[in-house]
């Protein structure tokens, strides 16, 4: 799969050349500057002042937040009410199964995982959201609470996760489910190894609760292009099966049905109103969030 | 097709080993850690498909080199072939040829050649044949062949030698080789003169069954057969005269004819000394002595001769016409006697050593001073009679004797030995024990022992009647031999074998101090088995006969070898033999602490005389052995065959069986030999696998 064409001004920085730096704020701030002084202006969330409705003062609310010209016009007290509060719980949900470890000798997809987690966790605190952060298998294996103050523990967990057993979207998902109660952006990085309509059984009940779900489908370029020659044994680094394979004899299969699941993920993301966005693991990361906040600009002001 | 050993065929199983590893090795070439095969399950394919094997050329090399290696461990065989089809099946024939001297008696030995020669002319190509040439030993010329030129041609080669005839061996050789046939039909072809001389019945002698035994006796044409008997040597000495020697030597005539008239000759080195005249009636023997020769050099090689040297045989039979003998001046033995008190303490020993002709003894009669000071080269036994012995001078003498020498400790109240060394001698001895009140006797003594085996018979000397007043009190080491005891159980005599030589400890003296054994009249002969023993003497014969051994170290002593040559000479000797040969004769192995060492000696084989010499300057005595053939290979009388044929096939019958028609499959599989042919392929296969797998590996990679 292509990928698309660089934006000009932009710093794209080398994924592998990132994952040599062992300091993660390092490599957010890095990314997030870099990627702030070339577009010039933040594209994300500011819709801690954007204005949303009016309605009917009742008894309780802050006096303080009665639109004054609305009462000068109407001689009615109004609420002025905001699309979102500036500080929003932005929670990254980073997928830690066996399957992320997949890289080989360049930058693994946890790795890459793990560098945009932390960029984005960068980025909401740079917009005084609060950041937290869960990691999950087959079940939950950090949680660090959204916090304002949270960004360094929130780094210093990225840092030392590993991808140690198999993993299931479905469980740790829906429980997790419950605990966001607030409205917050929920970021949920992973390589989907699921049927669609699973990965949005796991996703669903988040995003119903409000929240705005956003989907990073992070893969290696082997697993999108299939690029083995040699006949092999295929081992599932999940569950250990193995397959014999020929690899010039099934390459052609093999890239339509991921070409395919993409698809479904892409459409079902649309139909559900979560943002989909697919990463490869050689695209530059600032490059990847770039792309990926301009959408979601875009998408704000068609929504 | 059959197979000898069809278990082996179990081995095709092994044929699935290279389609396995065909199949199993690629699958386990690489593995590829994957994310997940959620999408490489859902391709629909046949897995088994990428394991179709490749290299089928390589593969069918495989399975053919192994199909064949195990084939020839089955040993196959084509069942009934031609090679078996020798009409009355194929035959291992054993030719015995008699080659003892007595064939060479007239004509008998080309009539014996050529009758052996007829007896193969009825060989096959199937047939084995193995040439045995025996006198009294039996060795094989060749074995199992199909080649029936070839046994023709050793048949031809071979000449009678200067064996006698024995039966036994042959036989023995025979059976043997025919208990290793695989053919159907075992046959022994005996071609000999049949000597009645040659043939001892004995049970064990037995062919194999089915053998059946030719027998093919030859006779030369009927001749004058005389033979020389042993001679008879009579020496005398005269006072302050050389010894001189009277050779009688005696004639057989075996034959009816009267021999008149032959020359019989006396050699010494080579040179005639007397030329007589002798004649012999018919079956009768006649006896002729030279006229007395003084002899004066050791080893003179004598030899009497019927006919001269250099004429025509008096006879048909020219081996038993010569008889060989050696003449030495009888060598003394040195005798070395130790007194630590007077001259006088030793009078009765050195009288008693002085008296004596077989050996002579040679007493030197020395101090203790003097034995510090002497080199021990020149002596063969010493004879110490109560002397304290320093570690020096022990230390002398343990190498003296190890190296050959004999060493007889008489002790006294005076004798000492270095505690140091106590472990070597064959006693360690206490303090005097006092009799005077009661006289000890000896008893118990060990007449199987060569130093009292001439007093074994009764009435042969009476040691119980000497008296000891005094002795020292002796306790033996665990592997030294108690040759006497006294009646208080205590020992008296002990000895040990040391190195190359031997050590005694006597308990008492050798003088009249502690006992009166000197004035027995057992005295002398004691003291001279002692020296005999402890300088390892043995009269030397004047001949030997073909087939004894000849005692190289025994020889040696008998002429005069002192312990240093002996030891010196135990490193290397060079023998010569009657045909001019010379050849090595290595000394025996190093014997274990307290065993009797190994003897050299060599086998006497041909007839003349054996030398041998010592290596190095200061080698020992030259030792010249005279060998002659037996006398009673001489005698020509005959034996029925049909005796011995009955003795070896337990039948009395020549122990034929009916042929089968077919060889048996052993035969039949050893004489087609597939399985060489197969193993040879399967390995020629494995080679070129191994090229071609080379090669594609290399053009793959």
């Amino acid at each position: 799969m292509a990928l698309a064409n660089p934006v000009p001004g932009a710093r794209f920085v080398d994924p592998k050349v990132l994952a040599r730096i062992g300091n993660l704020e390092f490599v957010a701030k890095t990314v997030v500057d870099g990627l702030i002084n070339g577009t010039h202006r933040s594209p994300f969330f500011g819709a801690s002042v954007d204005f949303a409705e009016h309605r009917g003062y009742v008894a309780g609310d802050d006096i303080r937040r009665v639109d004054w010209r609305v009462y000068a016009r109407t001689d009615k007290y109004y609420i002025k009410e905001f699309e979102a509060d500036s500080n929003a719980n932005f929670t990254v949900l980073l997928d830690v199964s066996k399957s992320m470890g997949f890289g080989g000798d360049s930058i693994s997809k946890l790795d890459y995982a793990k560098t945009l987690a932390a960029c984005l966790a960068y980025l909401g605190n740079a917009q005084r959201d609060r950041v937290g952060l869960i990691t999950f298998d087959e079940a939950v294996v950090h949680h660090v609470p959204p916090s304002a103050k949270h960004l360094d523990v929130v780094l210093h967990t990225l840092d030392k996760v590993e991808a140690r057993k198999p993993g299931h979207l479905v469980g740790p998902l829906r429980k997790l489910a419950e605990h966001f109660g607030r409205r917050g952006i929920v970021i949920v990085i992973s390589d989907f190894y699921a049927e669609p309509e699973e990965v949005f059984d796991a996703v669903g009940p988040i995003r119903f609760r409000g929240n705005d779900v956003v989907l990073f489908h992070v893969l290696d370029p082997r697993e999108i292009e299939f690029s083995f020659t040699d006949p092999s044994s295929f081992e599932d680094m999940e569950s250990g099966d193995q397959m014999p394979i020929v690899p010039v004899k099934l390459a052609a299969d093999y890239r339509r049905l991921v070409e395919a699941h993409i698809e479904a993920l892409t459409k079902q993301a649309s139909q559900k109103q979560i943002d989909y966005m697919l990463l490869n693991t050689s695209m530059p990361l600032d490059f990847a969030l770039f792309r990926f906040l301009s959408t979601r600009e875009r998408l704000a002001r068609s929504r | 097709m059959a197979f000898l050993t069809p278990l082996f065929l179990i081995g095709l199983a092994a044929l699935a080993v290279p389609v396995l590893i065909h199949l199993t090795q690629k699958e386990r070439k690489s593995v590829v850690h994957f994310p997940s095969l959620m999408f490489l399950r859902k391709i629909p394919y046949e897995s088994v498909q990428r394991r179709r094997i490749r290299d089928w050329f390589l593969l069918l090399l495989r399975l053919a080199a192994i199909a064949m290696i195990v084939g020839a461990f089955a040993r196959p065989f084509l069942r009934g072939s031609g090679v078996a089809a020798a009409a009355g099946g194929a035959r291992d024939i054993v030719v015995l040829l008699d080659r003892s001297y007595s064939m060479g008696y007239s004509d008998t030995w080309s009539r014996a050649q050529r009758a052996a020669t007829e007896a193969l002319s009825g060989a096959t190509g199937a047939d084995r044949i193995s040439l045995v040439l025996f006198a009294d030993t039996a060795e094989v010329a060749l074995r199992s062949t199909p080649d029936a030129s070839r046994a023709v041609a050793e048949i031809t080669a071979a000449q009678p030698g200067p064996g006698s005839t024995k039966y036994g061996p042959a036989i023995k050789l025979a059976g043997s080789l025919l208990a290793e046939s695989l053919l159907p039909r075992k046959e022994v072809i005996l071609v000999s003169d049949f000597q009645r001389g040659g043939w001892q019945p004995d049970d064990t002698l037995r062919l194999p069954g089915g053998t059946t035994i030719r027998t093919v006796p030859v006779e030369g044409a009927q001749a004058a057969s005389l033979a020389l008997t042993p001679v008879s040597l009579l020496r005398t000495r005269e006072a302050n005269q050389p010894e001189r020697v009277t050779v009688t030597a005696g004639v057989l005539n075996r034959t009816a004819a009267a021999a008149a008239d032959v020359p019989i000759v006396l050699e010494f080195d080579g040179r005639v000394i007397q030329d007589l005249r002798i004649s012999v009636a018919p079956n009768a023997s006649q006896s002729v002595s030279f006229a007395p020769v003084t002899i004066t050099t050791p080893n003179t090689r004598a030899t009497v001769r019927l006919g001269t040297a250099g004429s025509a045989s008096v006879d048909a039979l020219p081996r038993d016409n010569v008889f060989h003998f050696v003449i030495t001046p009888a060598a003394p033995v040195p005798v070395m006697t130790v007194s630590q008190g007077a001259a006088d303490s030793m009078l009765y020993l050195s009288r008693a050593l002085a008296i004596g002709e077989a050996p002579r003894f040679d007493v030197a009669l020395q101090s203790p001073e003097a034995l510090a000071r002497d080199p021990l080269t020149r002596v063969r036994v010493i004879m110490l009679n109560d002397v304290p012995i320093g570690d020096a001078l022990a230390s002398k003498l343990v190498g003296f004797v190890e190296g050959g020498g004999g060493l007889l400790m008489a002790l006294g109240p005076r004798a000492t030995w270095p505690a140091s060394r106590d472990a070597w001698l064959p006693a360690t001895f206490g303090a005097p024990a006092d009799r005077t009140r009661g006289a000890a006797r000896l008893s118990g003594m060990d007449f199987g022992h060569a130093i009292f085996e001439p007093f074994r018979a009764p009435r042969s000397g009476d040691f119980s009647s000497a008296r000891y007043y005094s002795y020292r009190t002796l306790r033996a080491a665990k592997d030294a031999s108690v040759l006497a005891r006294f009646d208080t159980g205590e020992p008296a005599l002990v000895e040990r074998s040391a190195g190359r030589g031997r050590v005694i400890v006597y308990a008492s003296t050798l003088d009249l101090n502690w006992n009166d054994l000197a004035l027995k009249p057992m005295f002398l002969p004691f003291v001279h088995q002692l020296g005999r023993h402890l300088s390892g003497f043995k009269e030397q014969p004047a001949w030997l006969t073909i087939g004894q051994v000849l005692d190289v170290d025994a020889a040696e002593v008998a002429a005069g070898a002192t312990s240093g040559a002996a030891a010196r000479a135990g490193v290397q000797r060079t023998i010569l033999t009657p045909s001019g040969q010379r050849r090595e004769l290595a000394p025996p192995n190093a014997p274990a602490p307290g065993a009797t060492p190994a003897a050299a000696a060599i086998e006497l084989t041909d007839q003349g005389f054996y030398e041998i010499r010592g290596a190095g300057r200061e080698a020992g005595p030259v030792i010249v052995a005279a060998s002659n053939v037996d006398l009673a290979e001489s005698n020509l009388d005959r034996m029925d065959p049909q005796e011995l044929v009955a003795a070896v096939t337990g039948n009395g019958t020549s122990g034929a069986t009916p042929a089968q028609d077919v060889l048996p499959d052993e035969a039949q599989e050893l004489a087609q030999r597939v399985w060489w042919y197969l193993l040879f392929a399967g390995i020629l296969l494995l080679i070129t696998e191994t090229v071609i797998a080379h090669r594609l590996s290399r053009a793959r990679s």
